[in-house]
Parts: C-alpha cells; sequence; structure tokens
C-alpha cells in the first residue's frame, strides 16, 4: 500500500459520522445562531437584523431561570455523586458474584421510558403518601408542607434521572483501579478512609470529572422534571427555551437563550477541565501510539 | 471489627441506592396490575390482569411503541456503524484535524437537549428540504447517539493489544480480513454494548423528539400527551414489559457465563471480575 | 483537551472567521421566507367519491377507541389517526413550517380551537368548506352552534367537541369554593391550580373582577395577569396544569382548580367528591373544531368523516367515552336507552342554568403583536 492511500485511511473511516454530526449538528447550530440575530414574528416571517438585542434582553429577563438551572443541576450532580458512588464502589469491589446484576439494575431504567418513571414518583412523593408521611415525622418536612410541586422535588427527580450517567464511569474508573495500590496503601500502615482518601479518590477523578459532566449538563437543560414535578417558580431556563419555542413561537429569543445556554455550559466545561487537569471526557488525549 | 463494619456499610449503602433506582420501577409494575374506576391509575383500587391479557387494545399506543422500537433499532445500527469508524480512526491513525474531530465528538455530549432539539428544528424549517416526521427523528437520534458510540468503542480499542493485528498481517491478510477476523471480534463486546446503550438513548428520548417529530408519535411522546388525561393501564403493562424483556436478556447472558465458566472450570473470582458487558465510558 | 494549544486558538479563529463571513452573505440575503399568505384565494375543499387513505390529528384520548376501526370497516377508507395535538400554539408552532408553503404534511383533517382555528384561517392555511357535501353535519348540528362569532357561517369549521371552563372543586376538602375570587382565598394556600391556556385562565379571573371578558382592553389583561403573578410569588397557586389537574385533584393534593367540565364528568368516576361548579361570574364556552388544511391530499374523505362523527349513533359512541358537550343533536335519545346517568348528565348536555351566563371564549384585543405581548406576559408568570 502506497504511503498515499495510507493516509486517506482515517479520513474514510471519519467521513461518514464526522459529515453526518456537521450536517446535522454545525449547520443546525449555524442556523440558530443566525435566527438568534433576527426579529420578526412566525407569520410574517423573520428578518436579519443583527438583533444582538435579543441576547442582552435574554440574560437580563430570564438571569433567575438561568440561575435557579444551574443551581438545581448542581444540587443535583453533587446528589449523584453522594450516592454513585458507594454505589460504584460497592459494585467495584463488594459485589462479588452479583456484580453483573448490579451493573444490569443500575443500565436497566433506561428502558422504561424516563417520562413514566418520573410519573411514577409523583405517585411516591404525593402529599399523602407514606414517603411524605415519614418525612413529615422526621420533620424533614413540615407538617403542613409537601414534597410535590416544591423544588425539592424537581431536584429529586433530576437526581433520580441523572443517577445512572454519575455510576457508569465511576464504576469503569474504579473497575480500572490497580489493586496492587490499595494493598501497598495497606502495606505502608494506612488505615482504610486514609488509603481511599489518599489513593482511590485521586486516581477515580476522571471518572468523577465525567459523572458530574454527564449529570450536570443534561439536568441543566432539563424541562421535564419541572413539568411533572415542580410547581409555579421553578421553571429551569430550559422551560424558557421550549415556552419560547413551542408556545409563544418567538423563535429568535429561544435561539439567543439556546445559545446562551450553550455559551456559558462550554465555557464552564473549558475551565473545568482545565483544573481538572484531565482530559476526562475522551479518554486520554495522547495515549502511545 | 472497623473494616467489617465499613465493608458492610459500603455495601448496605449500595444496595440502598439500587433500591432507589428500582423503586419507580416497581411502582409502575405493581400499577400494571391495577383496575382502576376510572380513567386515572394512581390509586389502588383492586388487582387484576386484564390488560396484561390485552395489552395492546390502544390502537395508538401500540402503534407508537412500533415507531420507537424501530427508530432504535435503526438508530443503533446506523449510530454504532458510524461511531465505530470514528473510534477506530482517532485509536488507530494519526492524522491531520484530529483535535477538530475529537473536540465535534465532544460538543454534541456537552450540548443540553433542548438546545440541539431546538437547533435541529430551525434547521428543518428553514431548509424546507427534510419533512418533518419518522425520517427526521431518525436524523437526529443517529446524530446525538454516535459521540456516546465513539466514547465506548474507544475505551475499548485503547485497551487491546495491537501486535494481534501485526501477527495477522504477517501472516498475509489483507486489511479487510484482519479487520473482519481479529479486530471486530476484539471490540465486538464495545461494539455490542455501544449499540445497547444507542438503542436505549433512542427509545427513551422525549425532548428532542418533541421538537421534530412533525406526524409522528412516539412512545415517550405517547406518554407525555396521555398524561394530560391520565396514563392508560396499558402504559405501565407496557413499560413493565420493556423492563422484564431486558432483565430476561441480560440474565440469559449471564447464566450463559456462568456455565461457560463451569464449563472451563475457571476460578471463579476472575470471572466474577469481568462484566458480563463491556460498559459506557 | 487538557490545555488550548496555539494551534487549536488558530482552528477557533478560522471557524469565527468563516462564520463572520456567512453572515454578511446571510445579511443581503435577507427575509428566510416563513409568511403567511392571506385568506382571499383559499380553495374550497372539494367532496366526492370518499376513498384512498384519510390522516386525521386529533388531541390524546379524544375519540371512543373503536370509532376508527368502525370508520374504516364501514367505508373502507385507510385512516391513521395520530393524537399529536397536545396543545393549539405546540402544534401552530410544529405545522407552521409546511402550513405556510401549502402543503398539509399529508394530514386531511385536523382539530384546533376556535381561536387557533380563526388564527390559522386568517394565515390561509385551511380550505373554505363546501356545505353541500356536509348534509348530516348541518342537518345534525345543534343550533347554537351553527354561528359562532368568530366563523358565523361555519365557513371552515366544523365543532368536534365543545365545553367549558369553570371551576372544579373537591366539595368535601372546599365545600364553599363558588366563585374563582375563592381561588385567591388564603385557606387554600398551595392548594390551587389554573390551566397553563391563557384563553382559559385569565378571561375568568377577569371577570371575576367585574371586568366584561369580551371587551376587555389589554390593560384588562395585563391586571388581570399580574393578579395571577402575585398569586404565584405569594404560593397560593401550586402550578399549572393541562388536563393533569384531575390527578392532582383525585389524591386531595389539590382542593379547586380552574379546569374543564368534560374532565368534570369523567372524574366522577374515579372520586364522586370532584364537582364542576359553574362560577357565580360566568364560565367560558369554547369548541374543538374540524378543519381541512390547505394542502390535504384526501378532501372527500375528509368530509365522509365528519358526515360520519355526526350520525347520532356514532356520536353517542364518542360521547360516552370523552364526556364533553356534543355538538350533535339526538345523541342524548340515544344514550338515554344505553346509558341513563350519561344521558342525564347537566355537563354532557347542559341546561340553560349551566350555560346562561357563559361568554365565548376570548383572545387577548389588538393585532398579532399586542397579542403576543400578552401572552408572554402571561408565559413569565408561568415560568416565573
Amino acid at each position: 500500500m502506497n504511503t498515499f492511500r495510507q493516509r486517506l485511511v482515517p479520513y474514510a473511516l471519519l467521513g461518514p459520522g464526522l459529515i453526518w454530526l456537521t450536517i446535522f449538528f454545525v449547520i443546525p447550530m449555524y442556523y440558530m445562531l443566525e435566527l438568534s440575530l433576527k426579529t420578526g414574528s412566525l407569520e410574517a416571517g423573520f428578518q436579519m437584523t443583527w438583533a444582538f438585542s435579543n441576547y442582552t434582553d435574554a440574560i437580563s429577563q430570564y438571569s433567575t431561570q438561568f440561575w435557579r438551572a444551574f443551581y438545581y443541576a448542581g444540587i443535583a450532580s453533587f446528589f449523584c455523586l453522594l450516592i454513585g458512588y458507594p454505589l460504584a464502589y460497592a459494585i467495584a469491589f463488594k459485589a462479588g458474584r452479583w456484580k453483573n446484576l448490579m451493573l444490569f439494575a443500575v443500565v436497566a431504567p433506561f428502558f422504561t421510558t424516563y417520562l413514566i418513571r418520573t410519573v411514577a414518583w409523583k405517585t411516591i412523593l404525593d402529599d399523602s403518601s407514606p414517603v411524605v408521611s415519614i418525612l413529615k415525622t422526621l420533620h424533614i418536612v413540615p407538617p403542613d408542607g409537601r414534597v410535590l410541586a416544591t423544588s425539592a422535588a424537581v431536584i429529586a427527580g433530576l437526581t433520580y434521572n441523572f443517577l445512572p450517567f454519575m455510576v457508569l464511569p465511576l464504576f469503569a474508573a474504579l473497575e480500572r483501579l490497580d489493586r496492587r495500590l490499595l494493598e501497598a496503601g495497606n502495606d505502608l500502615y494506612a488505615t482504610s478512609p486514609q488509603t481511599f482518601w489518599r489513593v482511590t479518590l485521586p486516581l477515580t477523578m476522571p471518572g468523577i470529572v465525567a459523572g458530574v459532566l454527564l449529570t450536570f449538563i443534561p439536568a441543566a437543560g432539563d424541562y421535564v422534571n419541572v413539568i411533572f414535578l415542580g410547581g409555579t417558580s421553578q421553571a429551569m431556563i430550559g422551560n424558557v427555551i421550549q415556552s419560547k419555542y413551542l408556545v409563544v413561537n418567538d423563535y429568535p429569543d429561544a435561539a439567543a437563550l439556546s445559545f446562551t445556554l450553550l455559551a456559558i455550559i462550554l465555557v464552564a466545561l473549558i475551565i473545568y477541565i482545565k483544573f481538572a487537569g484531565t482530559s476526562a471526557l475522551m479518554g486520554e488525549e495522547e495515549e502511545a501510539h | 471489627m472497623w473494616r467489617w463494619i465499613k465493608e458492610h456499610i459500603v455495601l448496605f449503602v449500595g444496595l440502598l441506592a439500587m433500591f432507589y433506582m428500582l423503586l419507580p420501577i416497581a411502582v409502575i409494575a405493581i400499577f400494571s396490575f391495577n383496575d382502576p374506576t376510572g380513567r386515572y391509575n394512581f390509586e389502588w383500587v383492586g388487582f387484576t390482569t386484564q390488560y396484561w391479557q390485552d395489552p395492546f387494545g390502544i390502537t395508538p399506543l401500540t402503534d407508537s411503541l412500533i415507531t420507537s422500537i424501530q427508530l432504535a433499532f435503526l438508530t443503533s445500527i446506523a449510530a454504532t456503524a458510524l461511531g465505530t469508524l470514528i473510534a477506530i480512526a482517532l485509536v488507530r491513525h494519526q492524522f491531520f484535524g484530529r483535535r477538530a474531530a475529537n473536540l465535534l465528538i465532544v460538543i454534541p455530549m456537552a450540548t443540553p437537549e433542548v438546545v440541539i432539539g431546538a437547533s435541529l428544528l430551525s434547521f428543518f424549517l428553514t431548509t424546507g428540504i427534510f419533512k418533518l416526521g419518522f425520517g427526521t427523528l431518525l436524523i437526529a437520534h443517529i446524530m446525538f447517539s454516535i459521540s456516546f458510540v465513539v466514547i465506548v468503542v474507544r475505551s475499548r480499542l485503547i485497551g487491546f493489544d495491537r501486535r494481534l493485528e501485526e501477527a495477522a498481517a504477517d501472516l498475509g491478510a489483507s486489511a479487510f480480513t484482519t479487520f473482519r477476523k481479529v479486530t471486530l471480534p476484539l471490540i465486538a463486546p464495545g461494539v455490542g454494548s455501544a449499540a445497547l446503550l444507542s438503542f436505549a438513548l433512542s427509545i427513551d428520548d422525549f425532548v428532542i423528539s418533541n421538537f421534530n417529530s412533525g406526524a409522528t408519535v412516539t412512545f415517550p411522546l405517547y406518554i407525555f400527551g396521555a398524561n394530560q388525561r391520565g396514563i392508560p393501564v396499558e402504559v405501565n403493562v407496557i413499560a413493565t414489559m420493556l423492563f422484564a424483556v431486558t432483565v430476561i436478556a441480560m440474565l440469559s447472558v449471564i447464566i450463559q457465563q456462568r456455565r461457560a465458566e463451569k464449563m472451563a472450570d475457571m476460578r471463579p473470582e476472575e470471572i466474577a471480575n469481568k462484566p458480563a458487558v463491556s460498559l459506557p465510558m | 483537551m487538557s490545555v488550548f494549544t496555539a494551534r487549536r486558538w488558530r482552528l477557533l479563529g478560522a471557524l469565527m472567521a468563516a462564520v463572520l463571513a456567512s453572515f454578511a452573505l446571510a445579511a443581503c440575503g435577507g427575509n428566510s421566507g416563513l409568511s403567511g399568505s392571506g385568506n382571499e384565494d383559499v380553495t374550497t375543499a372539494k367532496c366526492g367519491d370518499a376513498s384512498g387513505s384519510l390522516k386525521i390529528s386529533n388531541w390524546p384520548l379524544y375519540i371512543d377507541p373503536k370509532t376508527i376501526k368502525e370508520f374504516q370497516s364501514e367505508t373502507g377508507i385507510k385512516t391513521t389517526y395520530t393524537e399529536e395535538v397536545n396543545d393549539n400554539n405546540q402544534f401552530f408552532g410544529k405545522v407552521q413550517g409546511q402550513f405556510s408553503q401549502g402543503n398539509s404534511g399529508g394530514r386531511d383533517l385536523i382539530i384546533v380551537t376556535d381561536w387557533m382555528a380563526e388564527k390559522m384561517w386568517n394565515l390561509g392555511y385551511i380550505q373554505k368548506l363546501d356545505h353541500s357535501c356536509l348534509e348530516t353535519v348541518f342537518k345534525n348540528m345543534v343550533p347554537s352552534l351553527k354561528s359562532p362569532a368568530f366563523d358565523p357561517d361555519r365557513e371552515y369549521t366544523v365543532p368536534w367537541q365543545s365545553g367549558m371552563t369553570g371551576l372544579m372543586v373537591r366539595e368535601d376538602l372546599a365545600p364553599e369554593v363558588k366563585s374563582i375570587n375563592d381561588l385567591f382565598d388564603p385557606k387554600y394556600k398551595g392548594k390551587v391550580t389554573m390551566l397553563e391556556e391563557m384563553r382559559d385562565t385569565v378571561p375568568l379571573v377577569m371577570a371575576a373582577d367585574g371586568v366584561d371578558p369580551t371587551t376587555a382592553t389589554t390593560e384588562d389583561w395585563m391586571n388581570a395577569i399580574n393578579k395571577i403573578g402575585d398569586a404565584v410569588k405569594s404560593g397560593q397557586i401550586r402550578r399549572f396544569t393541562g388536563n393533569d389537574f384531575v390527578q392532582d385533584m383525585i389524591k386531595g393534593d389539590v382542593v379547586a382548580a380552574i379546569g374543564w367540565s368534560g374532565d368534570g364528568v369523567q372524574v366522577e368516576a374515579d372520586n364522586p367528591n370532584i364537582k364542576y361548579v359553574p362560577p357565580a361570574e360566568g364560565c367560558s364556552l369554547w369548541s374543538d373544531n374540524m378543519l381541512i388544511p390547505v394542502g390535504a391530499p384526501n378532501s372527500p374523505a375528509a368530509y365522509e368523516f365528519m358526515n360520519y362523527v355526526y350520525e347520532p349513533k356514532n356520536q353517542a359512541q364518542i360521547t360516552k367515552y370523552v364526556n364533553y358537550v356534543s355538538p350533535v343533536k339526538g345523541v342524548k335519545e340515544v344514550l338515554v336507552k344505553q346509558d341513563p346517568d350519561i344521558a342525564n348528565n347537566k355537563l354532557i348536555f347542559p341546561p340553560d342554568s349551566v350555560t346562561e351566563k357563559c361568554f365565548s371564549q376570548v383572545s387577548p384585543p389588538g393585532d398579532e403583536e399586542q397579542q403576543k405581548e400578552v401572552e408572554q406576559a402571561f408565559q413569565n408568570v408561568l415560568t416565573g
């Protein structure tokens, strides 16, 4: 095989998939960027007017919903980590022959549509449910309080729906962990907690980074949990985008909001990855060749 | 002593987390046997199996399920093929534009669904080339699944020994034969779980589909609409079935493995540490 | 992805340059061509030999499941029935691109609410109806629906079902709720819901404040919206809903709500304590209508279907299932024999005492622009 043809091989492999992504991801993004600078209405058509005001308006008018989205998504990711780490740890090190079964149980919820699981939470958390009564007895919820249609319910829903995305990368990271390192820690008279803090946790950092990203990003843009579990004053930015697009048909504003959301997430992602010092999302960027 | 407690605490917390994950599914399954008096199925009235006897009685519901399964199946095939090729290129070759390609894979994963859905809708409406419907749904689903496939297959590829391929080449196999006889079988578990993941992502997607469905109704879209007027019991039955089918499929994989391990008489703990299906990420 | 190398910055720079350049081109291009065409020159839908296939878009669970099967076997028309209308605006947003190009997306018959029907008609998306093709329909239509304000001659709409928007009350938990104003009573804090459809909720709140919704100004609308907004801030209103308010009421999470009469009937089976109460200051009456969009591939089959559902015996089956107010005469007579409970239900066959204070559902005044502003203000309350 001559070298020229060999050089073409990777492009031939990449070609179909990347062309697909270019046509159906990059170009639509560009259309949306264009749309976000237009003015007009659906009925009369939208004209290009370089309306950068769409952006300033969007951000000033809906800053509350932006903050709320990041706040909810942040708390939900934190809870996912809190629940997901012990679970991943238990599956990786303690499950023995039940490992596959437990792993599967983590993935299984994907196969029952998440809408219907969210509706099931509505049943579990309604005002007269046993769960809420227990919470009232424990004084976690005030006696005249409720769980449904509050921010707590929305955060619980987000936590639940995106938990598998946290557990899987954590499990993969723990699974790859060289057990001899842990043994070495013990041989050096470290207590188990010390081994955990000094060896296990730092070594599984890439998994944590990937897990947090994979839960935070979808949670920040979600609007379904609010529709089903939220009440008033819990709308996240996703709800605003959806209502602007599909109810008011104000496409330019919706596009401007979408772009702002994407920009914030990308900037955060770059900073995060810089500080986390790993290339968590794509595995090692520079593996040996 | 501390150690004993710790070991069991982790396991206990893990099991608690499991319970939390499976609780809603249990609720869905229980309510598939409910016999509501009216149209609303969330208060326990009485036990019946009538909905299990005829779960496909509601035509629009059944149609939406068929649509969803077809969509997930086609998405899974196409996204797995496209994504696997990309993963091979990224791991096996050095070429100009590699980083740009990497970015193009990562950014869709970092984009909230609502943004992807909205931008695709702008694109479809403005160009007017594509008629909203099954086709546009398929385009969208393949698009958002590719990145996940690349990640899964890639992690599998990074871990395996290139010398096997070199050996095949030395023995005179053509590039294509090497791929078919050596590379593909080695990455098959990765490709399999990527296909499974893209199937799951597709069948579960609501947000992007809601924007780009045209007059096509998928299973999640049907549920969203039905929720307005009370979700029929049949939906619970079908959701439980979907879950059961996956459970049975996975269990059979696990049992087969156990059998294989008995036959080969390997040390059980070695096998126990190998996941049945290699996992995303 | 560890660091931003110089090469990557260059790449980004090149990308930005490319994007800006294409913008400059796009700016010269101007309009993206999404616009209405007016309705002066719309076609009249033709009837004739009804055969082939028919595609209907309706709201979820808005027909008896057997009706379509029976229609198919009686007429031989292969019918695709899609429950894709969850919300008037959402549906509009979804189909607008196709409709504006005179393409119905294969749909022969769509079902939307009065005001949306009018909006689509004004944009020229809807075909005129030929009354000579609709003999059964006009023979059996109830007189009160023959001449609505927005379409006095039923030029382009045929009612599918009607209903009233009013109060829904858990009489065991909130027996004294009789007026929309009672929903603002602090006693029921967090136990009240309203509908997310602006035209359902806002006019009722205005009427409760003594404003006549049919002559209300933009300012009146805004005042009512602000009042609702304050109730949201104080935690008085639990959420805004579609039909799903019923679920909250069954559970007792909600004791009073703005809701639809049709759900009032259906929910009695689940919980007899939930009652539809005509608000003291009046209720709003609306219809969902069948329309034939421009570009419908098979209008004869659409006419056939309209006539079919206007046969009292076929309509009776739908009424039994959906429990809304039927636009067809003679249904009650059919149902008296089959299901006397339904035939005597005051919400399905409302006597004058129930409807006398009702007004036809209204939209905000002014042009598209002003209406949008009101709609946006209401949406801001919803997503506050």
